[in-house]
C-alpha cells in the first residue's frame, strides 16, 4: 500500500465529496435553464393574470376579477367549446383511423415499408407548410378542389368561407397530420404484443373479430390510451395551423383557445386577460392529463 | 388474392392522400400565379423555376435556413447535455425527500402546459435581457422546451442499462461522473440519438415564439420566415407554395434520413 | 502525349474546380454567408405588411430613395401580425423599426399608448394645404375633429403619423351594363343590373364580401354610410342602429343579398374578386388593390369593359377610406433618417412620381399631374370630394368591428333581420366598451 494515501484521499475526494453533490450538480444545468426561461415567465404570467392593462401598461389591480370574467364571455366559451370538438373529432379519428391502419400493416408483405416512410412525411412537416399545404387544397380559386371539381365539369368549391365546412376543413387537416403518430404509436405496440395467446386462440378455431374483441383490443388499452392522452394534450395547444389557415375565422367557427388567447393578448390588447385565459387553459391541460393518467392506473391496477 | 387486392387498395388510397396535398404544393410552386388562379391546371403546363428564385433574391430565405439551422444545433446540442445529466440523476440517485422524482414530475408537468400559455412572459423576458430579434433568445427558449421532454426521454433510457456496469467502472477507479460518461452514456446511445432526433424536429418546426420572438431576417427561423408570405390581402399564391417546399424540404429530408431512430423516439413512452 | 495529358488533366481540374465553385456558391448563397455590399447611406428600416397597394412604392420609389442617399430595409411581414408586432416593438422600445407602414384604424393605439414621434415637433407640416385634408386628420392622435376616447378629451392633438399610400372604395362597374355611366343609387345600381342581367350580360348585379368579421363590416360600411349612418355619438355610445343604420343592414342583407351569387355570405376578396374580373357581376365597391386589376387583360376576361366611378348614394355618396399611414417609433434606432425619409417622400415631386407609379398619393397636387399611374386616380380624387370617411377613432376598433362582424354575417345568412342584427351587436359592442371603461 505503497500509494494508499493518495489512492485513498483520490477516493474520498471523488466518492464522497464530490460525489456525494453529483446528483445536484447533474440536475443544476437543466433545472436552472427551466426555471430562468419558462418558471419565472410562468410566475410572471400569473401576476399578469391578476391585472388589468390598458394601450399596453397595467392600470389595475383586480385580483381573481379576470378569472371570474372568463366564463361569462361567450366568446371565451364559444373558442373552448370549438376547442373541445375540434380535439374529440380530430382525435377520435386518428385513434380509429392509426388503429385499422396499424391491424393492417401487422403482417409484413411487399411495399410496407415504402408505407412507414411515406407515412412520415405528414408529421414531419412543419406545420406552418401543412397549413399552406391545406389552404392551397382549400382556396376556391387556386385550389386543389377547385381544379379536380373545374376538371370534372364542377364549379368552384368553397371550403374556408362556411363556418361548418372550415371547422371540418381544419379537422382534415389535423387527421391528416396526426394520424401517421398514431399509426406509428399503436403498430409500435401491436408489434410488442406477446405470440403465445393469439396462437392459443387459432388453435380455438376464434375468428378474425373475436380475437380482435377478446384479445388485441384489451391488450392495446393502455397503449391507445397514452396515445390518445399524448395526442389529445397536443391537440389543445394546436395554434399554427389555425393561424396559417384560418386565422380562427370564419367568424368564430376555427377560433381555437390559443388563437382567441393571442388575438385576446395581441390583438386586443387585454394582456392581463389573455394572461388569465391561458393560466386556466394550462390548468385545464394539466387536470385533464393528471385525471387522465390517474384513470389508467386505476384500470391497470383492476 | 382478395386480400391482396384489398392491401393494394388501401395502399394505395393511403398513398393518395399523403402524397396528392404534397404533390399540389410542389406542382403550385412551379407555376406562375396566373396559371394558378386563371386557368386551374393540374400539372404546371409551363414550369418554372422563378418562384424559388424570388424566395433567395427578393426574400430572405438563405438567412432563414442559417437561423434554422443554428438555433436548431444549439439549443438541441446544449438540451442534449443538460438533459442527459438529469436524465442520469433522476435515474440513477436516490435523494432526500425524493427530491430526483419530484423534479422529474415538475418537469414532465411542464412539458404537458400548452407553450402559448407563457408566450407573453418569455417575449418581456428575452426584451429585458435584450434578447429579442437575436440566435440566443431562441437558442434560451428553445432550449428550454427541449430540456423537458429529453430529460424525460432520457431517463427511461439509462433505467434500462444495468447499474452493475458503472460499479464494475467504478472499482476500477473510474468516478461516479466518469462511469456516466464512459459506460453508461455510450450505452445509451440509440436512445440519446432518438431523443436528439424527435428535439431536432420540434425545434425546427417550431412556429409560435419565433413569431413573438424574432421581427427581422437577422433572426427569423424558416417557419416564421414562411409565414410572412400567407399574405390575406393580396395571397401570391406561388411564392408562398415555394416557401412551403423550401420550408418543409430540410426537415423531411433529415426525417426519412433518420428514420429508424425517427420512429423509435416518436414511439417509446407510449409503449413502454 | 505529355501535352495533350495535360490539357486533359487541365480541363477535367477546370471543370472540377467550375462545378466546386458552383456549388459552394450556391451553398454559400443559400446559407446567405456572402450579405451583398450595401450602398453606404442614411439606414432606414421600414416595417410593413405585405399589401399589392405597396408595390408601386416597392418597385418605383424605393430606387429613387436610394439615390437621394437612404439605405433602405424593407422589411414586409404578414399582415395578421404586423399590428402586435409592432405595438410591441414600439411599447417596449425593443428598437428594431425605425417606420412603421400602418393600417390607419392602428393609428389610436399607437397614440393612446404614446409610443411614437411626435412628427409636427420633428418638422413635418400638418396644416399643409396640399394634404388630403381628410388623410392627414388621421394621423393626428387624439383627433382634431370627433367624439375622442376617455382620458384624452383635453389632451392637444399631435401629429403622430402621416398618410403614406392614400386608398378608399370606389366603384367598379359594367360600363356595358350601366351605360348611362356610373349608377347613382343603390335602386339604379339594383335595377339596372336586373336588366343586364335579363339581357345575358351579367349573372347577377352586385357583389361583395359576406365573410364575418372585417370582410363583412368593410362591405357593409359604404352601404351604411350613404343611407346616412353615423357610427357613435360623441359619447362613445354605438348609434349604427338607428333607423338609417338598420335600414342599410336590411337593405344589405335582403336586396343585396338577393342580387348577388348566393355563395356570397362564404365570399371573400378572393370571391368577389372573381366574380367582378370574370364577367359575372355588375358592380361592386371595392379598394384600389382590385379595382387596378380591372385593366390588366391578364386579370380579367371583362377588360375595357369595367369602369370607376363614385360610389351610389342613398342619401349621399360616401365611401370607406383606409389609408397606409407611416409613424416613427420614439425607440427607432435611426430617427433622424426616417423623419428625413419622411419629408422626402411626402415632398410634391416625389408624390408626383407615386401617382405615375400608379398608386393613389396623398398630396392633392399629385393627383393633377398629366399623366397618372392609372384612370383610377382621378376618380377617387372625385371619391374624396364627393366624401370618404375613415373608421372611428377608437383604440378599440378591430374588437368592435369584429363583435358587429359576426351578428351581420349571421343576418346575411339568414337573408333577413338586418335591423336587429345591428340591435345584437350595438349591445355587445356598448358592454365590452363599458368593461374597458369608456363611459
Amino acid at each position: 500500500m505503497a500509494n494508499g494515501g493518495t489512492q485513498s484521499r483520490k477516493y474520498r475526494l471523488q466518492g464522497a465529496g464530490l460525489d456525494l453533490a453529483l446528483p445536484y450538480l447533474m440536475l443544476a444545468p437543466g433545472l436552472l435553464i427551466v426555471l430562468g426561461v419558462l418558471v419565472y415567465p410562468l410566475w410572471d404570467g400569473l401576476r399578469a393574470s391578476t391585472k388589468v392593462y390598458r394601450y399596453g401598461s397595467v392600470v389595475a389591480d383586480v385580483g381573481m376579477q379576470n378569472y371570474i370574467k372568463l366564463w361569462s364571455d361567450p366568446q371565451f366559451l364559444n373558442s373552448l367549446w370549438v376547442t373541445v370538438e375540434f380535439v374529440a373529432l380530430s382525435v377520435t379519428f386518428e385513434a380509429i383511423l392509426g388503429f385499422a391502419l396499424a391491424l393492417f400493416c401487422l403482417r409484413e408483405f411487399r411495399g410496407i415499408r415504402l408505407l412507414r416512410t411515406i407515412l412520415i412525411i405528414p408529421m414531419v412537416i412543419t406545420p406552418v407548410v401543412v397549413a399552406i399545404v391545406f389552404r392551397l387544397i382549400y382556396a376556391s380559386d387556386a385550389g386543389m378542389l377547385t381544379a379536380i371539381s373545374e376538371w370534372m365539369g364542377g364549379g368552384q368549391v368553397q371550403i374556408l368561407g362556411s363556418p361548418v365546412k372550415a371547422f371540418i376543413g381544419l379537422v382534415v387537416l389535423d387527421v391528416w397530420e396526426w394520424t401517421p403518430l398514431m399509426f406509428l404509436i399503436l403498430l409500435a405496440g401491436l408489434q410488442s404484443l406477446p405470440h403465445e395467446p393469439f396462437e392459443a386462440a387459432r388453435v380455438d378455431g376464434a375468428g378474425n373479430w373475436r380475437v380482435f374483441a377478446d384479445l388485441t383490443f384489451p391488450m392495446m388499452r393502455p397503449v391507445l390510451a397514452i396515445a390518445i392522452v399524448l395526442r389529445t394534450i397536443d391537440a389543445f395547444g394546436t395554434f399554427d395551423q389555425v393561424f396559417v389557415l384560418t386565422r380562427g375565422g370564419p367568424g368564430e367557427a376555427t377560433r381555437l383557445v390559443s388563437i382567441y388567447g393571442y388575438d385576446t393578448a395581441f390583438k386586443f390588447q387585454q394582456t392581463g386577460y389573455a394572461a388569465a385565459l391561458f393560466v386556466t387553459i394550462g390548468l385545464v391541460v394539466l387536470a385533464l392529463a393528471f385525471s387522465a393518467v390517474r384513470l389508467l392506473r386505476r384500470v391497470d391496477a383492476s | 388474392m382478395n386480400s391482396r387486392l384489398a392491401r393494394i387498395g388501401v395502399m394505395s388510397a393511403v398513398l393518395a392522400i399523403v402524397l396528392l396535398p404534397i404533390y399540389w404544393l410542389v406542382s403550385t410552386s412551379l407555376k406562375s400565379n396566373r396559371e394558378i388562379t386563371q386557368e386551374g391546371t393540374l400539372y404546371p403546363h409551363v414550369p418554372t423555376l422563378d418562384n424559388y428564385i424570388r424566395l433567395f433574391t427578393e426574400k430572405q430565405f438563405g438567412a432563414y435556413l442559417t437561423n434554422s439551422l443554428v438555433v436548431t444545433f444549439f439549443s438541441v446540442a446544449v438540451a442534449l447535455v443538460a438533459g442527459a445529466m438529469g436524465a442520469y440523476a433522476i435515474a440513477r440517485f436516490r435523494l432526500p425527500f425524493a427530491m430526483e422524482r419530484k423534479v422529474g414530475l415538475f418537469l414532465l408537468t411542464l412539458r404537458i402546459v400548452p407553450p402559448v400559455v407563457i408566450l407573453i412572459p418569455v417575449y418581456l423576458l428575452m426584451l429585458k435581457l435584450g434578447l429579442l430579434d437575436s440566435w440566443l433568445g431562441l437558442i434560451a427558449t428553445y432550449t428550454a422546451f427541449n430540456i423537458t421532454f429529453c430529460v424525460w426521454m432520457m431517463e427511461s433510457f439509462f433505467r434500462e442499462i444495468p447499474v452493475d456496469l458503472e460499479e464494475a467502472a467504478m472499482v476500477d477507479g473510474d468516478s461516479r461522473f466518469g462511469a456516466f460518461r464512459r459506460i453508461t452514456l455510450p450505452l445509451a446511445a440509440p436512445g440519446l440519438a432518438a431523443t436528439a432526433i424527435f428535439a431536432v424536429l420540434v425545434t425546427f418546426n417550431e412556429f409560435l415564439f419565433a413569431l413573438a420572438l424574432t421581427a427581422t431576417p437577422r433572426a427569423m427561423t424558416m417557419p416564421r420566415g414562411t409565414a410572412t408570405l400567407i399574405g390575406r390581402i393580396d395571397t401570391d399564391w406561388a411564392s408562398m407554395s415555394a416557401a412551403g417546399v423550401i420550408g418543409a424540404l430540410p426537415i423531411v429530408f433529415f426525417a426519412l434520413l433518420v428514420q429508424r431512430h425517427l420512429v423509435r423516439g416518436l414511439t417509446m413512452g407510449a409503449v413502454k | 502525349m505529355t501535352h495533350s495529358s495535360r490539357s486533359r488533366l487541365t480541363r477535367r481540374s477546370v471543370l472540377k474546380g467550375g462545378l466546386g465553385l458552383a456549388l459552394a456558391t450556391t451553398a454559400l448563397t443559400a446559407l446567405g454567408l456572402p450579405v451583398p455590399a450595401r450602398a453606404a447611406g442614411k439606414k432606414v428600416i421600414i416595417g410593413a405588411f405585405a399589401d399589392g397597394g405597396l408595390t408601386p412604392f416597392k418597385q418605383k420609389i424605393i430606387p429613387l430613395a436610394k439615390d437621394a442617399g437612404f439605405d433602405i430595409e424593407f422589411l414586409e411581414d404578414e399582415y395578421g401580425v404586423t399590428l402586435e408586432k409592432w405595438f410591441a416593438d414600439a411599447k417596449n422600445s425593443a428598437g428594431q423599426y425605425d417606420l412603421y407602414l400602418l393600417d390607419d384604424p392602428w393609428v389610436p393605439q399607437f397614440g393612446a399608448a404614446n409610443v411614437l414621434e411626435d412628427l409636427g415637433a420633428a418638422g413635418i407640416d400638418g396644416g399643409d394645404k396640399d394634404w388630403i385634408g381628410s388623410m392627414i386628420d388621421m394621423g393626428y392622435w387624439p383627433p382634431q375633429k370627433g367624439a375622442r376616447v376617455k382620458g384624452f378629451e383635453t389632451a392637444t392633438p399631435t401629429l403622430i403619423c402621416v398618410p403614406f399610400v392614400g386608398d378608399l372604395q370606389t366603384l367598379t362597374y359594367r360600363n356595358d351594363v350601366y351605360t348611362s355611366g356610373a349608377p347613382k343609387t343603390w335602386d339604379e345600381v339594383i335595377a339596372k343590373g336586373k336588366e343586364g342581367v335579363a339581357a345575358g350580360k351579367i349573372k347577377y348585379p352586385v357583389v361583395f364580401r359576406g365573410v364575418s368579421g372585417n370582410p363583412i363590416v368593410t362591405s357593409w360600411y359604404p352601404v351604411f354610410l350613404s343611407f346616412g349612418g353615423s357610427f357613435f355619438d360623441d359619447k362613445w355610445n354605438p348609434v349604427f342602429n338607428s333607423a338609417e343604420g338598420k335600414a342599410s343592414a336590411e337593405f344589405f342583407v335582403g336586396a343585396m343579398k338577393q342580387n348577388a351569387p348566393s355563395g356570397v355570405v362564404e365570399f371573400d376578396s378572393d370571391q368577389e374578386g372573381a366574380a367582378i374580373l370574370g364577367g359575372e357581376a355588375g358592380a361592386i365597391i371595392q379598394y384600389s388593390g382590385n379595382a387596378l386589376k380591372a385593366d390588366d387583360p391578364a386579370q380579367t376576361k371583362v377588360a375595357g369593359k369595367l369602369d370607376f366611378g363614385v360610389v351610389p348614394k342613398q342619401t349621399s355618396a360616401i365611401a370607406q377610406m383606409g389609408i397606409f399611414i407611416a409613424g416613427i417609433p420614439k425607440s427607432a434606432p435611426n430617427k433622424a433618417n426616417s423623419v428625413e425619409f419622411l419629408k422626402w417622400y411626402v415632398s410634391a415631386d416625389i408624390q408626383a412620381k407615386l401617382s405615375e407609379a400608379g398608386s393613389i398619393p396623398v398630396k392633392r397636387s399629385a393627383f393633377g399631374i398629366a399623366k397618372p399611374g392609372n384612370r383610377l386616380i382621378p376618380v377617387a380624387l372625385q371619391q374624396l370630394d364627393a366624401g370618404a370617411l375613415p373608421r372611428p377613432r377608437t383604440p378599440d376598433w378591430a374588437k368592435v368591428e369584429e363583435l358587429l362582424g359576426i351578428e351581420l354575417n349571421k343576418a346575411l345568412q339568414a337573408g333577413s333581420g338586418g335591423g336587429a342584427a345591428l340591435d345584437n351587436a350595438a349591445k355587445q359592442v356598448k358592454d365590452y366598451l363599458s368593461s374597458v371603461g369608456y363611459y
